[in-house]
């Protein structure tokens, strides 16, 4: 049973350095997670400020699992998580095929969902801070044509822009995603990918993803999490390092890594 | 407006006993108010089930405190067993058995659906000088509602709809996304339990008065309108619930004297009537819609 971190053994000069300055939210510190076994070794793992660290692994691999044990809807069978302050703030955008479709809520009312934390719900209407705060996450998530519209109407890519744009108005400084593109087509998927980067460089977020789109997560990520809970591995480092690993090559072969334009 | 019932009775004879009907309206109002708005929770949560098997537990309540004074000789009043069971199946809702005893929360829900309607039914037999009072429970034929159902009625109404007004958004972000709301560190289990206690309660108190029949209506078919009318207004969702409950409740009554009716089969035949005319009212907005779309 190995938890391999190949970050710390072959990261660039440059790479350890933008480590060293980013500073670290939360530590998993040999996590072990699982329903009432373990299903993956144990974990030492830290969650930085500025990187975009996608989780990949086949079906039930264990990402689920500890990306609910990370953000504490699950305990961890041993080990534990570490966040750097208690009132660390946290956004969790979950599956778009997690909320109910018949819900009867506008795109508007489920971002200002966002700006709820802790026991802030105990007032009846939402402040102009908070609603200011929802229409600027609304235009930067490109979300604003449609943000009057019911959420059921919305295509699964507006829905995701939606989500996104809740994720934005937490003014989180942890963002954590569960498959945001599950249901995008390729051209929609890079740009979440690129808009989740700029996310990570320029608002100095951590933001980590659980993707199961190989190519376009190597592109963008600046890190990767490879969990295989048959085979008992965990792999963790920059896209290259990952994607070269004998184990991981053994499972997937040559992983085509999707380069894109810049721009979008 | 034809003032003649089929019965004989006219609006004048109405207003001429209103002091004896307006208790039961006045409770049949506030019940479906609270209850209409209770149950868009229990449709979109998916608890229909819930508050079939509460309200079967309620009846148990009220039944099981005739036979504890009639054959133990230990008197109390009906009310409070129709609020203890409801809490009791509430509880039991509220754990999840799954992880220690390996079932689901629907084979406890079944449970206490199943065991709650029999031993309503097996317990009433025993007690057959209260047939009257079982069959008011269970099915709302009561006419009249006593002082102190009325009160317990409006108190606990009251109560659910100021704490559902004032925690309305943390209630509504924790029902419908709990994984979002729990890691923004809100008191999910104890938002949801504020829903399913508030249900429990008003359940018991409303079953007690207006019998096990209508209050299932009320917590299911006013807000099965709404959901077809108010799409995208979540608030307008759940105030139209219950403003359907409260003109269920009012209008069942009103039909029950008119025609000489049943008033709980009267109340619940008015609550599903509100279904089709929200379908109506649905394809109208649609219809506006189009017009507005086409002319633009």
């Amino acid at each position: 049973m190995t938890m391999v971190s190949l970050a710390s053994t072959a990261a660039t000069t440059t790479e350890r350095a933008a480590d060293t300055s980013a500073s670290a939210l939360i530590t998993c510190e040999q996590l072990v997670v699982g329903w009432n076994r373990p299903i993956l070794p144990p974990i030492d793992l830290t969650i930085r400020r500025g990187r975009l660290l996608a989780v990949i692994g086949r079906n039930g691999s264990g990402k689920t699992t500890w990306f609910k044990t990370l953000i504490g809807l699950r305990k961890p069978l041993s080990g534990r998580v570490v966040k750097a302050r208690p009132d660390l703030r946290i956004a969790y955008v979950p599956q778009v095929a997690q909320l109910d479709p018949i819900l009867p809520v506008r795109a508007r009312e489920l971002v200002l969902w966002g700006r709820i934390n802790g026991w802030g719900f105990l007032r009846p209407f939402s402040s102009r801070v908070d609603r200011e705060a929802c229409t600027r996450a609304l235009a930067e998530a490109e979300a604003t044509a449609f943000a009057d519209k019911p959420y059921a109407e919305l295509s699964e890519g507006q829905k995701q822009r939606v989500l996104f744009a809740r994720m934005l108005a937490t003014d989180g400084e942890l963002a954590l995603l569960d498959e945001p593109t599950a249901a995008m087509d390729p051209v929609a998927e890079r740009d979440a990918y690129r808009r989740l980067a700029r996310l990570a460089h320029e608002k100095h977020l951590a933001v980590v993803v659980i993707s199961h789109s190989l190519g376009v997560a190597a592109r963008f990520a600046d890190e990767l999490l490879w969990l295989d809970s048959e085979g008992q591995k965990v792999r963790h480092g920059t896209p290259d390092e990952v994607l070269a690993d004998e184990d991981f090559r053994e499972q997937y072969g040559d992983v085509h890594v999707a380069h894109a334009p810049e721009a979008s | 407006m034809d003032p003649t019932g089929a019965g004989g009775m006219t609006w004048k004879d109405f207003f001429d006993a209103f002091d004896l009907f307006k208790d039961p309206i006045y409770c049949a109002a506030a019940a479906g108010f609270v209850l209409g708005f209770l149950g868009v929770y229990v449709l979109l949560r998916r608890m229909v089930f819930v508050s079939a098997a509460v309200t079967q537990s309620a009846g148990l309540g009220v039944a099981l405190a005739f036979y504890s004074a009639i054959h133990l000789g230990f008197a109390f009043d009906p009310i409070y067993g129709a609020i203890g069971l409801s809490l009791i199946t509430t509880t039991l809702l509220l754990a999840d058995p799954q992880p220690r005893l390996g079932i689901t929360r629907e084979s406890v829900l079944g449970l206490a659906f199943a065991l709650s309607g029999g031993a309503a039914v097996v317990v009433g037999a025993k007690i057959a000088q209260e047939a009257n009072q079982i069959s008011a429970i269970l099915f709302g034929t009561a006419v009249l509602v006593r002082a102190e159902d009325l009160r317990a009625v409006l108190i606990v109404g009251a109560l659910v709809t100021v704490i559902h007004f004032w925690a309305f958004r943390g209630l509504a972000f924790a029902t419908f996304d709990p994984g979002a709301a729990r890691v923004q560190r809100l008191p999910v289990t104890a938002l949801s339990a504020v829903i399913l206690l508030s249900i429990g309660l008003m359940v018991g108190v409303s079953a007690r008065a207006l019998g096990a029949l209508p209050v299932f209506a009320f917590s299911t078919l006013p807000a099965t309108a709404a959901l077809l009318v108010s799409r995208r207004r979540m608030r307008l969702t759940f105030l139209l619930a219950a403003l359907g409950g409260a003109v269920a409740g009012v209008g069942g009554y009103l039909l029950a004297f008119f025609k000489e009716l049943p008033v709980g089969a009267s109340q619940t035949v008015v609550a599903a009537l509100l279904v089709p005319v929200a379908l109506g009212a649905r394809g109208m907005i649609s219809l506006f819609r189009l017009g507005l779309r086409a002319r633009a």
